[in-house]
């Protein structure tokens, strides 16, 4: 695609559209959203990148063995945050009881493991978004 | 640190396969390593599964019950393991290790590559972790979020193939799969929208006190759960995706779908209908009936289905048809007995299946060949896998000292309890019918004379999964013990729940 006015529109916008993902993310727990949709708003940005400027270029940006890291890796840090209830005596998954502070109500750094569990959560959406674009993109050409 | 791994046992039985799943892809290229983790995880499943049957046999079915987060019941998710969730999840432990090491060096020409067997080992780790989830969970919606797994990944795991038949069946399998779904789901929000609960035991005591006010309701989601359910186990005449799919399957898959797939599901829809609904709920709508009637029209129907097959597998797969007649039948008795043989006949279809579809996967595998009629001669060039073929049959079929006839038995005693002397009389054409369609196969392979040809039993780990798998149906039948004393305190159980 060789439009310019749509590639430097993309150039201005995407990061502020990745920006915004990871604060959807980040603030699951204190405003509507979550990690579910933070990662698709990423997920997007790197779609729409490919789009705009060709799937070559998407591709570098994103190689697959990044995507396969990053959904491994990502659930995987999502357990591990699960974990950390089990290595402080308490279940699968606690947060208050594992002895995490939780803060003040309203506050960014008020869900304890929220947050980092959300992150895991987030990225492996993401990846998940990408690796589903690439695929079918791929397998068309 | 024992202790530790101890108390929070209940969940690492579902989560370690999962996560193992998740890191594998990482580790395509090491295909030692990708197998040396899933038998780990498979040994340290059986342990780890071992140690909380015998907790429960110790304490007399005391149930243990994990709160995940430390939330308790109505607002965290409750995983339960009372007798029922540890006999099926010590069934999915010790049938998934040996078709786990079936696979082992001999995926390749079924499958493709390494990144296809790893492929194949994600889809299999998050089957079994999903089938163990199914076992303990005591939450509807959690129920739902399960049987989504395991279907995804029985999809995958039928596409692995490398065939285009099998992408064919897997499509069919997803649509009808994905209606299951959706009507469990459906049922599920019934359910929710007249107790409020999606904790069973909260939500069968709201259901109690309720469902006089909403009796429509109640039938909508009764109505929706059973047909959700029947599609995803294959209950005739909601079969008609699982003969294709469980064929054109790589053998291990067709093993674990057959013997361990469908029978998740059918846990499930038990954990529903008798924690849940409760045996009067059942009475009062009748649901008993149903399940009688549908069992014993796909015992039938499956086993003349099966009789017309010519291809190993696909008779193979209609048997499993048959035999899940056998499971909604027990459900439908509501009694001791009843229950208990539909569970321990789970069980024993579990191990007996598994061995038979991998036995004829290997028969397949070394001789190119798939039809019965070409079976000569195998007996005697191929003993290791024509023994457990041959084994595996007479406990499909009910033969005393084998696994299948304590189930078969305990199943004849609940339907003549429930004075349903038809379904004694269907039970037992359903055992002759089983003779019928699988004996002949074992005398073609025995007592016909054999082809010139090189044919050998299949490699060590192969032959070990195979003896283990025949193993487990003449312990399970000469020394039932404590998987039958689990069996009977899960039915007990079930029935408590009213």
């Amino acid at each position: 695609m060789r439009d310019f006015v749509l590639k430097r529109v993309a150039a201005l916008l995407l990061p502020f559209i990745q920006m915004y993902g990871l604060y959807v993310i980040f603030h699951g727990h204190v405003s509507p959203g979550g990690s579910f949709a933070g990662g698709i708003v990423v997920g997007l940005a790197f779609i729409a990148f490919a789009t705009i400027y060709g799937l070559e270029r998407g591709r570098a940006k994103v190689p697959e063995k990044a995507t396969t890291l990053v959904e491994s890796y990502g659930t995987l840090w999502y357990g591990l945050m699960g974990m950390i209830g089990i290595f402080k005596g308490a279940p699968f998954l606690a947060n208050k009881l594992a002895g995490i502070d939780l803060g003040e109500l309203g506050a960014l750094s008020s869900g304890g493991l929220i947050s980092l569990i959300g992150l895991g959560v987030g990225i492996r959406v993401a990846s998940t978004m990408v690796a589903l674009f690439f695929t079918m993109m791929e397998d068309e050409s | 640190m024992t202790a530790t791994i101890k108390a929070n046992l209940p969940v690492f039985v579902v989560i370690a396969p999962l996560f193992v799943a998740f890191v594998l892809p990482t580790f395509a290229r090491r295909i030692r390593l990708v197998e040396s983790l899933v038998i780990a995880v498979g040994v340290l499943g059986l342990l780890g599964t071992g140690y909380l049957a015998s907790l429960i046999l110790i304490e007399k079915g005391i149930p243990i019950i994990y709160s995940m987060g430390g939330w308790s019941a109505p607002w965290g998710i409750e995983l339960r393991v009372d007798s029922l969730g540890a006999f099926f999840l010590l069934v999915v432990a010790g049938v998934s290790l040996p078709v786990a090491l079936f696979g082992v060096d001999n995926l390749t020409h079924e499958v493709g590559g390494s990144a296809q067997t790893t492929r194949f080992y994600v889809l299999y780790l998050l089957l079994s972790g999903a089938l163990a989830g199914m076992a303990v969970t005591s939450d509807l919606f959690n129920v739902f979020v399960l049987v989504e797994v395991a279907t995804l990944s029985c999809c995958g795991l039928v596409s692995a193939r490398n065939h285009p038949r099998a992408a064919e069946a897997a499509f069919n399998y997803l649509i009808l799969a994905t209606l299951g779904s959706a009507l469990i789901l459906g049922g599920i929000g019934f359910l929710y929208i007249i107790t409020g609960h999606l904790n069973m035991g909260l939500a069968s005591q709201e259901l109690g006190r309720v469902w006089r006010d909403y009796p429509h309701v109640v039938w909508m989601a009764a109505s929706f759960l059973l047909v959700g359910f029947g599609v995803k186990a294959a209950l005739f005449p909601l079969h008609v995706w699982l003969p294709d799919a469980h064929s054109t399957a790589p053998s291990p898959a067709s093993a674990i779908l057959s013997g361990l797939g469908v029978k998740g599901y059918m846990i499930c829809f038990t954990k529903v209908l008798y924690n849940v609904f409760g045996t009067t709920l059942m009475r009062e709508f009748a649901m008993h009936r149903i399940l009688v009637l549908l069992g014993m029209i796909a015992i039938i129907a499956g086993s003349i289905l099966a009789l017309a097959q010519d291809e190993l597998k696909r008779r193979l797969a209609f048997s499993t048809v048959a035999q899940v007649g056998y499971v909604f039948l027990g459900l439908g008795f509501a009694n001791a007995s009843g229950l208990t043989g539909t569970l321990f006949h789970m069980a024993s279809h579990a191990v007996i299946k598994s061995g038979l579809f991998l036995a004829v996967g290997a028969i397949i595998t070394t001789t190119g060949k798939h039809r019965i009629s070409e079976m000569a001669g195998i007996g005697k060039k191929m003993p290791i896998t024509m023994a457990v073929f041959t084994i595996g049959s007479l406990g499909l079929a009910g033969i005393p000292l084998f696994s299948g006839f304590i189930g078969k038995w305990y199943l004849l005693s609940g339907s003549l309890e429930a004075g349903g002397s038809l379904a004694a009389v269907v039970i037992i054409a359903g055992s002759v019918l089983c003779a019928a369609y699988l004996f002949p196969m074992i005398r073609i392979a025995y007592f016909e004379p054999a082809p010139v040809e090189d044919w050998q039993d299949p490699g060590v780990p192969q032959r070990i999964a195979l003896v283990l798998l025949a193993a487990g149906v003449v312990i399970l039948g000469v020394l039932p013990g404590p998987f039958l004393e689990l069996a009977k305190g899960a039915a007990l159980e079930l029935l408590g729940s009213m």
